[in-house]
């Protein structure tokens, strides 16, 4: 399912994870200043936010978000 | 209305945020080029395959390595229709590649006395590793120090032309709809090849873009019915890779529905660790046999094999503890694997010094025609740089710069926005997931046939006419997956028109041509945007050129002949028929 969870406690709202998502899924909330996941349907569940994201705060499952067409 | 951007006098502008692209932005400032612009619709080196590139480069050791060799099998991957001057310039400068990105910083592994260590992995030549993301946060932070201004966020969506010559390039910002017109004397594209948004999590933004754009400004492109590699393989029911090289290293084993490790009868000696190509066909082949699923057992691992996945890829290997297929250091369950949805490069056609057939356009890494580029991160870098250079050097021919034609940046922001109008229009979602219908089945473009695809055209067509024209877009996210469904529809056409055109089996198997034709088919077919429709001719590979040579026979493809030798098929009136 993605990036599953974005830790409102923990995020500090740098918003490393919004510039480096390559699929466009995160938005910064710019009154309270957290990430939050706004195009779930379009993550790639690469973990590159969880990755990246310095405070720990984000939380990834590798499972397909959409309908996964495949070979068979 | 939005805010237009206009960013002008540019030198060299690079579309793409990968190694290919940053190495041509960093070799035009180093040739001279005082405004050098990247440009990426996701963040510079932070997109596409690069940094997600699994550890692995395939460079040439002048000491160790026997050149010819290499060239031979880079040629045969490609069905020999490689362009083997290229071929073999990229080996060539791929040692020096090497060492000058170790000298920029990036963290290879090194032998205890500090050189870089090649180790065995998939291929005849071992390989050179690096960890993970450093390689592209290295390259991008180099970049900016040299003073290329990156410009992230921004997707392209069309090329400036006066006349044929391409005189910069327009797109739109994701986060604030902004559109931007970016004027440069010359532009390199750099944007990957595509795997229709099939498995493979970190691949999903490269959605041929780069093809798109060049094909409607008037391009030639071609190799889109071959490629060195035809797809990949992964864990089917998961967002995890790759990291196969690794797996079947420590000796994963494939298991078909019977239980039969089958890849013993297709390829005795390597087995699971045969060619990428090889597995692919074969898993296609016992699709078609009704014997899927098919799983990779790794189970009789032990601890220390698992631990030492964990050193070379993490990532995967706390996505396996996520969903419980590893505990405690062992894998605890099957893991069902698949070939990946189909490659496609329909490339941009290029010649020895990296430029296409419009004038002001350049191109390298999986954005060039494949028998010109190889797959991978060494021949990414080797040919950005020679694109940035070249491309410099044009900036600095007279007479070569012009201004875009009147009109031209009107019409492509309303063409680049039209998806925005559309209230009543279709979800870029469901023209996506309609074209992966058509293009993702195994029997369609792995395992090919001239019926099954002349029916997959027309349903390509279906979509082109009557879902890609009513696309919308609620927002400049949306928008962009818009232009990703319209540009993926337009590659699929360009593939299985191209792959209808090679009557023959090379680097995919035909079963309606079973044979390598070795003597009408070494030919590359270029691509063209007709005055109405698609244009396709056949020219001729110049192999008598090159240092590896052929011979000029028609033979039943090895593949075949073996799924004859096993009985599995046989052949009625020059095709195939399965028993």
């Amino acid at each position: 399912m993605g990036v599953r969870r974005i830790d409102v406690r923990l995020c500090n709202g740098c918003g490393i994870c919004i510039d480096h998502c390559p699929m466009d899924v995160l938005r910064l909330d710019h009154t309270r200043m957290k990430a939050y996941i706004k195009y779930i349907r379009d993550c790639q569940s690469c973990f590159l936010c969880e990755t990246e994201c310095p405070q720990g705060a984000i939380y990834c499952l590798p499972l397909h978000e959409r309908r996964m067409v495949t070979a068979w | 209305m939005k805010r237009e951007v206009r960013i002008k006098d540019i030198d060299v502008l690079v579309i793409g945020g990968g190694l290919a692209g940053t190495y041509a932005a960093i070799k035009a400032k180093e040739g001279g080029a005082s405004k050098v612009v990247q440009v990426d619709k996701g963040h510079v080196g932070k997109s596409g395959n690069s940094c997600f590139g699994a550890g692995v480069m395939h460079v040439f050791f002048p000491e160790q390595d026997d050149l010819e060799d290499r060239i031979r099998r880079l040629a045969r991957s490609l069905g020999y229709i490689a362009q083997q001057d290229l071929i073999q310039e990229y080996l060539e400068d791929s040692f020096e590649i090497l060492n000058e990105m170790d000298t920029l910083g990036v963290d290879f592994v090194k032998t205890a006395e500090g050189e870089i260590e090649r180790r065995p992995g998939r291929g005849y030549y071992p390989i050179v590793m690096f960890r993970g993301f450093q390689l592209m946060d290295a390259m991008s932070r180099v970049a900016r120090k040299r003073g290329v201004e990156q410009v992230n966020k921004v997707m392209m969506t069309g090329l400036l032309t006066s006349d044929e010559r391409v005189v910069g390039a327009v797109g739109f910002n994701l986060l604030d709809g902004d559109f931007y017109v970016f004027e440069s004397h010359a532009t390199v594209v750099a944007t990957g090849s595509t795997w229709y948004k099939g498995l493979l999590p970190g691949q999903r933004d490269c959605t041929g873009d780069g093809y798109a754009i060049a094909y409607r400004a008037g391009a030639f492109l071609s190799g889109a019915e071959v490629n060195d590699q035809l797809t990949n393989l992964m864990p089917a029911r998961y967002d995890i890779g790759p990291g196969m090289n690794k797996y079947v290293g420590e000796g994963g084993i494939f298991l078909n529905s019977k239980g039969e490790r089958f890849m013993e009868h297709y390829n005795p000696r390597l087995k699971e660790r045969a060619g990428l190509r090889i597995l692919a066909t074969v898993f296609s082949i016992e699709a078609k046999r009704g014997n899927t699923p098919i799983y990779m057992d790794m189970t009789h691992f032990a601890p220390e094999q698992v631990r030492r996945l964990k050193e070379v890829l993490p990532l995967a290997m706390k996505m396996f503890e996520r969903v419980g297929i590893v505990e405690s250091d062992r894998f605890v369950k099957l893991v069902e694997w698949m070939p990946c949805a189909p490659v496609a490069r329909p490339g941009l056609a290029v010649n020895s010094r990296f430029e296409t057939s419009l004038p002001g356009l350049y191109v390298c890494g999986e954005a060039a025609a494949p028998q010109a580029v190889v797959t991978g991160l060494a021949s990414a870098a080797t040919s950005g740089a020679k694109a940035g250079k070249y491309a410099t050097e044009y900036t600095a021919q007279e007479g070569t710069r012009a201004s875009p034609v009147p009109g031209q940046v009107a019409e492509l922001r309303e063409y680049t926005f039209k998806p925005l109008q559309m209230k009543d229009g279709i979800e870029p979602d469901q023209v996506l997931l309609a074209l992966q219908e058509v293009v993702i089945p195994y029997n369609v473009l792995l395992l090919r046939d001239g019926e099954r695809m002349r029916a997959a055209v027309q349903e390509v067509e279906d979509i082109r006419d009557n879902q890609v024209p009513f696309l919308a877009a609620y927002d400049p996210h949306y928008l962009r997956m818009a232009h990703e469904a319209r540009n993926l529809t337009l590659v699929a056409e360009i593939q299985m028109r191209a792959a209808l055109f090679r009557t023959e089996s090379r680097t995919a198997l035909r079963e309606d041509y079973p044979y390598t034709d070795n003597k009408e088919w070494l030919q590359w077919i270029l691509v063209k945007r007709g005055d109405k429709n698609m244009e396709l001719k056949p020219e001729p590979v110049p192999i008598e050129k090159y240092p590896i040579q052929v011979q000029r026979s028609k033979t039943l493809h090895h593949l075949w002949q073996t799924a004859q030798n096993r009985g599995i098929v046989t052949l009625e009136g020059g095709k195939v028929k399965w028993v």
